[in-house]
């Protein structure tokens, strides 16, 4: 048993997990409650389960609950408290885009993270995977941004 | 806008037998019950509003604060059928968008199910079926629940009440709310029938879903993210070959306690992540019964064996459709061509999962489910307590595709509770899930027919499809209807018109990978098959595609409504001027789901000499379009999957074992890959067809012709590019 203490969404969060190698995903999904963020894959392909990183995207799956340590974490349930996530959220919801929902919330993850490596409109282009089919209405969201 | 929240955490939400009124009042609102009990058969709808009657669905409910929830027995995987159908109640009572909420209907015990949808009575969602069975039903109740409203005005204050607007009652310039005459109402007897709205405030309107801002903001609660007090998180492994049994396993692996669950071991821990590297663990140290013949689960041996019965004399064939004598004249009229489809997995981007809480006296559980009416009773088995012991709750899915139909991951869970004594919420890894799938079958289908010499209609046609019947397998085939209709749907009762023929289905047996329901079924090979055939007639008979087709659907004892649509494509694709230079345009045609829906794609061809699709272009004739937008929106969706399935898709089997185990080596379409999309929702008055799996089957074949106009290589064998990865493009 290890004790960390993470910073999510602003606020400082302290877990016991059985094992420090445990994948930041599990940790906020089933140590923390924060069940925005999806598992989808396991191996880093389909970023159903990313979140920024000190602004970056990274897909949980794959980062060690110890190497989150230190770093700051946002998760979809904090997006609305950052200003491009917030613009991100809203022209989702102008263009309609989930369907089923699943992967929106690593959608929303990936293309806030581009919008603050300076990309805007046709250039955000996030490589996660959407069975739904919603690239379409994603193209048309993130003209916008 | 209200989002909504579809999983109640704690117990004691209402039963399946629906609303108890008291429940509701003391929780501090009030429900107007209006029950709608369909009896299958064909007498069609009865809605009636029984009060104080416990055996009623409730489809309305109207709280204190005036918001409407509407109850639906479908269950929303994506496609929009909780706004589908709220609209239909806002339209009937005159609400307002942001009072309106839906919520999923618990799962009924009772026969008829008060939730089942009408088209056929269990309380099941797929084949495009929900707007389709509710459209007209769900209409007649909320058009009762209103009359209802406006006679409780009336009885309460007095006077002559109309309906006013955003859930109100009017007389001169008095207004009350519906919330303050709710109680009242649900002591009358309502009417019987009710005059249907006639204003299109809702219907053919593009309201926002009622379930995307909590898409956007983490708030929506899928299967994966139920939370119970107390909740263990478990995992499972099955055996590595398709049909495995456990034979043996020890007690413990890495510390925890081993569950047998027949077809599975379930381990619990304190987290997913823990669970699922116990299972994976476990997995050496368990053996498991498998079936003995390795041949009825290896793609290559069933091939052989389909191509075996494709010509055989002595095969037991099903006769699913025979006009005539067909004969097949030689080559210069005519054509005899094999395509051949794989297995494919659902690959739904939520993976199985399912929380149960079995106690001695009560089984709940939370699903993400299209086959609800299967739960209680599959529950009260594994338990051994009465089926109305059984609670289900409907949670988000996160994509359905036909698989969540099943409910295999639910019995894991009831088990696993029932074993462990404790709230039990079972994740499968993703390998699991592709590994533990019920696949499309895989088909070969060999078409024979010929054009007339003035090369103009079909004159014979001889269609044989050779592949593994999922009925057969169910054992759901009834014996004085020995035809496999799902195995050639999209094959028979085409719209074009057609001389002799003979349409055919042979069983692939025997066939131990087990066998779903994907996507547009059976219109998912078929289709693919028949529409392919047709564009190789048009190219025998010198006539051009769409023209070809028009011919054969246009004139006395043709399908006005298959025309009306091939020619709002034509319309839409601007037909007869082709596409840039480099590019080349396929098309196909379907009718089915109760819907037509025309099909063209533009493609090209990459540096490395794949396809490289630049747009699809759509005409759906539907019906009454109740929502365009998520019209729209599931056809660029089917547009992506049939895209995906065409090029890359496939589930290959060596000897029971499944050959892929995650994403990585199931190639998708990716946001870069996505073609332009136009769709043209063609105006209609008939009754809603279906739309979930419309946009899918024509995609194979447009590209498959596409792709010969472009190269001059007919592709008759999908998918295009086999053993594809993520990593490519
Ligand atoms: S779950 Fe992390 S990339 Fe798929
Ligand atoms: S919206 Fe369903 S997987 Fe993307």
């Amino acid at each position: 048993m290890a004790t960390y203490t993470l910073n999510v969404n602003g606020q400082s969060q302290t877990v016991t997990v059985a094992n420090g190698d445990m994948p930041l995903l599990w940790v906020l999904r089933d140590h923390l409650g924060l069940t925005g963020t999806k598992y989808g894959c396991g191996i880093e392909v389909c970023g159903a389960c990313t979140v920024l990183v000190n602004g970056q995207p990274e897909k949980s799956c794959d980062m060690s609950v110890k190497e989150a340590v230190g770093r700051k974490i946002l998760t979809v349930e904090g997006l609305a408290q950052d200003v491009d996530g917030a613009k991100a959220q809203a022209a989702w919801v102008a263009h309609q885009v989930p369907q089923c929902g699943f992967c929106q919330s690593g959608m929303l993850m990936s293309t806030v993270g581009e919008m603050k490596a300076g990309n805007h409109g046709s250039s955000i282009r996030p490589n996660n995977l959407c069975v739904c089919g919603t690239y379409a209405r994603i193209k048309e969201a993130t003209q916008t941004l | 806008m209200k989002d909504i929240r579809e999983t109640e955490t704690s117990s004691g939400d209402e039963k399946g037998e629906g609303i108890s009124r008291r429940d509701l009042l003391t929780a501090g609102g009030a429900a107007l019950v209006v029950p709608f009990v369909f009896t299958p058969g064909g007498e069609g709808a009865k809605a009636a509003i029984v009060p104080g009657s416990g055996a009623v669905g409730a489809y309305i409910k109207i709280d204190t604060t005036n918001t409407v929830t509407v109850v639906i027995g479908a269950t929303e995987m994506g496609q929009g059928i909780l706004t589908g159908l709220s609209q239909l109640v806002a339209e009937e009572l005159n609400l307002n968008w942001p009072q309106v909420r839906a919520e999923h209907a618990p799962a009924s015990t009772l026969w008829p199910n008060p939730y089942g949808n009408p088209l056929f009575g269990a309380q099941l969602t797929g084949g495009s079926t929900s707007t389709r069975g509710w459209y007209a039903p769900l209409r007649q109740a909320a058009a009762i629940a209103r009359d209802t409203l406006i006679a409780a005005a009336g009885k309460q204050f007095g006077g002559v009440w109309t309906l006013g607007q955003g859930g109100a009652l009017r007389k001169g310039t008095s207004r009350v709310l519906f919330s303050s005459v709710v109680v009242t109402a649900s002591g009358l007897t309502p009417p019987t029938t009710a005059a249907l709205a006639t204003t299109t405030r809702f219907i053919g309107k593009s309201m926002p879903r009622l379930d995307v801002p909590s898409k956007t903001d983490g708030s929506a609660v899928f299967g994966m993210d139920v939370k119970v007090p107390g909740m263990k998180f478990g995992s499972t492994i099955h055996a590595p070959v398709q049909g495995g049994k456990v034979k043996t396993m020890p007690a413990t692996s890495g510390g925890a306690r081993l569950y047998n669950l027949g077809t599975a071991v379930g381990v619990l821990a304190d987290d997913t992540w823990t669970a699922i590297q116990l299972a994976r663990g476990a997995a050496s140290q368990i053996t498991w019964d498998v079936p003995t013949d390795p041949n009825a689960a290896d793609s290559a041996a069933l091939a052989a064996h389909a191509q075996q019965l494709m010509t055989s004399p002595t095969a037991s064939v099903f006769v699913a459709e025979v006009v005539g004598s067909p004969r097949i004249p030689p080559a210069a009229r005519s054509i005899d061509v094999t395509y051949s489809l794989p297995f494919m997995a659902h690959a739904t981007m939520e993976v199985m999962n399912c929380t149960a809480n079995v106690t001695p006296t009560s089984c709940e559980i939370w699903a993400p489910t299209q086959g609800q009416q299967f739960i209680p009773g599959l529950a009260a088995s594994i338990t051994g307590l009465p089926a109305d012991a059984v609670t289900v709750h409907t949670t988000l899915l996160g994509g359905g595709l036909g698989r969540k139909f099943e409910t295999d991951y639910v019995a894991e869970a009831v088990n696993l509770s029932k074993q462990a004594g404790v709230p039990v919420k079972l994740i499968w890894s993703r390998e699991e899930d592709f590994k533990n799938d019920y696949y499309r079958p895989s088909a070969l289908i060999r078409v024979q027919a010929a054009v007339g010499s003035a090369g103009l209609g079909i004159t014979n046609m001889i269609y044989r499809n050779v592949s593994p019947s999922i009925n057969i397998q169910r054992g759901t085939l009834s014996g004085n209807n020995p035809e496999d209709t799902g195995a050639v749907a999209g094959a028979v009762g085409l719209p074009y018109r057609m001389g002799a023929r003979r349409i055919e289905y042979v069983p692939l047996l025997p066939c131990d990978v087990r066998l779903g329901y994907w996507r547009s079924v059976g219109e998912s090979y078929n289709t693919f098959a028949v529409e392919s055939a047709i564009d190789e007639l048009a190219l025998v008979a010198g006539r051009d595609p769409m023209e070809f087709r028009k011919g054969l659907v246009g004139g006395t004892g043709g399908s006005p409504r298959s025309l009306r649509v091939l020619k709002a494509l034509e319309t839409l694709t601007n037909w007869s001027v082709p596409p840039p230079a480099g590019q080349a345009r396929g098309m196909a045609f379907l009718s089915g789901f109760g819907s037509f829906i025309a099909m063209a794609a533009d493609v090209a061809q990459s540096t490395a000499g794949q396809m490289v699709v630049k747009k699809v272009y759509c005409a759906i004739d539907c019906g009454v379009a109740v929502n365009p937008g998520a019209i729209e929106t599931q056809i660029q969706g089917g547009i992506a999957h049939g895209i995906s399935a065409t090029l890359w898709g496939g589930m290959n089997f060596v000897k029971g074992k499944p050959q892929v185990q995650n994403f990585n080596h199931y190639r998708m379409l990716k946001l870069n890959e996505m073609p332009q999309v136009a769709v043209t929702v063609v105006p209609s008055s008939f009754a809603p067809g279906g739309v979930g799996e419309t946009g899918v089957p024509c995609v194979a074949p447009a590209l498959a012709n596409a792709w010969a106009k472009l190269t001059g290589t007919r592709v008759r064998n999908l998918p295009f590019y086999p053993g594809a990865t993520m990593g490519d493009g």
